[in-house]
């Protein structure tokens, strides 16, 4: 039979759906397990626990600390990305001399991975030899080199630094896929009732932007909220957890501390997390469709 | 034409703080990748040096083992690329030409996955790997990645597929041809472009890996080339540093080159179609 319809698609799905299934659905099963049962040293299970290990957790103030900053890592990121990428995105969308050079070096940090970036950060931050030390001393904003990394409020200011700055090339991106959208005719209609280029900003380019930001906003929790290399390798969470995220606090418990029932009720937590975030974004692209009509009747 | 000339001064003007900040650590990293030892740690800090010693390169590519971990690199990287490929295409294929029972659900099934992060369930996977023996094995991370991957192959093949016309394949239908050969040597030869695209971001994804590969992994002749780095910086009291630089620039340069120059077809992969 040749025709696109019968049970032929169901055959051609099913192997990536059965290694996914594999994969990742075996894994959250795995862990749901785990966090109910009390857990030796060298991860053998020693039989049901109840919720030991989500007590254990809630009763762990580094849990707490690390849940704060997890929130702070991922608002002042996100925040941060949000208010930088618009502007960018605004730019580049324009015509100028040397754009297709200026979209290169904005999407270069996307390019690298984020091992790397971190690594070459830490090597940028040396206390004693580090290069931002030696530009900052070179143009006088400072007489002596700064320990960027040893001391943990500036040292997690920094990394949210490198967090926006990794984040930019993406939410440029989807932004500017965004504003090549956006009706041109609205625009020279506001020019004839005289309307200034704020006003067009506020009243016709975020409105209509709106969904655009949403999926952005969305897209970034989840990508920052859990993302691990930054921290990891500039800091490993210290100086003395100072710097930890629910993310590297978990790592740490799993790989290191042995503390296989904590980290594994941790990872559900952050699981339930994730979850909701994620049918947050499967709304909003599912609605995608109706959206800019919606938008355009307020 | 005046204008254009200010407008685009005053936009460079206002991109450069970013641009500074952006290009900074890749002057950083070249600039310590071509210093001699002796000039890394000298006080006070200076962009100055005395000589571009290229021997870095070499010295850092046998001392480190850098090849090694290169080939472990590409070995995971183009196998889990296949793999979730091979599994992808019938899968692209399926969304994008048929309606099926569980369309919907499946498709939000791929975004979902396409979500799930491999930390929050590292756990989990290590402990699915001690299950099958394959802890310190680099087939592991062909596994997982093309696990991780497919969510996001599929849904770009699907969006590439879409607009590739069915028409093509119903008239070689009529003109009696068998599904089969309409798939061969009608729609394959059209997908190829999509196919490479879409293969591409699945092996920068994989290359670029850490968490799993931090985790799978044991011994360092199986690391992957950001393990392999890291590994040369984390818990070291001395760390060699114009070696590792040399290994970053090496690492990442041609990777990077490659993903610049086809970063605007990611966005298909994003599922941002839908918000068109």
């Amino acid at each position: 039979m040749t025709s696109f319809s019968g049970l032929r698609p169901l055959a051609m799905i099913l192997p990536g759906l059965f290694l996914a299934m594999f994969i990742i659905g075996y894994p959250v099963v795995d862990l749901a397990y785990t966090s109910l049962q009390e857990v030796s040293r060298f991860g053998k299970l020693q039989g049901y626990a109840g919720f030991a290990n989500f007590a254990e957790v809630f009763a762990d103030p580094l849990f707490w600390s690390s849940l704060t900053r997890t929130a702070i890592w991922t608002v002042c990121v996100v925040g941060g990305t949000m208010l930088i990428s618009l502007p960018i995105a605004i730019i580049l969308n324009d015509d100028f001399y040397g754009r297709g050079l200026a979209r290169v070096i904005i999407m270069l940090p996307w390019a690298i991975s984020l091992t790397m970036t971190a690594v070459v950060w830490r090597w940028t931050l040396n206390g004693r030899s580090g290069l931002l030390n030696a530009t900052l001393m070179d143009i006088g904003v400072l007489a002596e080199p700064i320990e960027w990394l040893a001391e943990a409020q500036l040292a997690f200011t920094v990394e949210i630094l490198v967090g926006i700055l990794v984040s930019i090339p993406f939410t440029t991106t989807i932004f500017l896929g965004g504003l090549s959208s956006l009706p041109q005719e609205s625009y020279e209609a506001s020019m004839v009732d005289g309307a200034t280029r704020w006003d067009q900003f506020v009243h016709i380019t975020l409105p209509l932007m709106k969904p655009f930001i949403n999926i952005a906003i969305v897209l970034n929790v989840i990508y920052v909220f859990n993302s691990l290399p930054i921290i990891w390798v500039m800091t490993e969470g210290g100086p003395a957890n100072g710097t930890d995220i629910l993310v590297t606090y978990l790592y740490k418990l799993a790989f290191r501390f042995g503390q296989l029932g904590k980290a594994a009720a941790i990872s559900l937590i952050m699981f339930g997390v994730l979850l909701v975030f994620t049918i947050l974004y499967v709304t909003l692209v599912t609605r995608g469709d109706r959206q800019p009509q919606e938008v355009a009747d307020e | 034409m005046q204008s254009k000339l200010v407008k685009s001064l005053v936009y460079w003007l206002l991109l450069s703080p970013l641009m500074v900040v952006i290009l900074f650590p890749f002057a950083v990293m070249f600039v310590t990748a071509v210093r001699p030892r002796d000039e890394l740690f000298v006080f006070p800090p200076t962009w100055w040096f005395s000589e571009f010693r290229w021997e870095n390169f070499a010295e850092m590519w046998v001392k480190t083992n850098f090849g090694q971990a290169l080939f472990n690199s590409v070995y995971v990287s183009v196998l889990s690329t296949l793999l979730a490929l091979v599994l992808s295409i019938p899968a692209a294929y399926a969304l994008s030409r048929y309606r099926f029972p569980g369309k919907g659900a499946y498709r939000t099934f791929l975004l979902m996955t396409q979500m799930m992060s491999p930390i929050v369930l590292v756990l989990g996977l290590f402990r699915l790997m001690v299950a099958l023996g394959m802890v310190n094995n680099l087939n592991s991370l062909v596994l997982t990645y093309a696990a991780f991957n497919m969510a996001f192959t599929i849904w770009m093949l699907q969006s590439y597929f879409n607009t590739i016309p069915r028409d093509l394949e119903e008239a070689a239908w009529i003109d009696g041809a068998t599904h089969f050969a309409s798939l061969r040597r009608i729609f394959l030869p059209l997908a190829v472009p999509a196919m490479a695209v879409t293969g591409i971001f699945s092996f920068i994804n994989a290359w670029n890996e850490f968490v799993l590969a931090l985790t799978m992994i044991r011994s360092s002749e199986d690391f992957t080339l950001p393990v392999q780095i890291y590994s040369q910086v984390a818990g070291r009291y001395q760390v060699e540093w114009h070696h590792v630089m040399a290994g970053t620039v090496l690492a990442t340069v041609p990777v990077a080159i490659v993903f610049s120059w086809l970063q605007k077809y990611l966005i298909r992969g994003m599922a941002l179609g839908a918000v068109k």
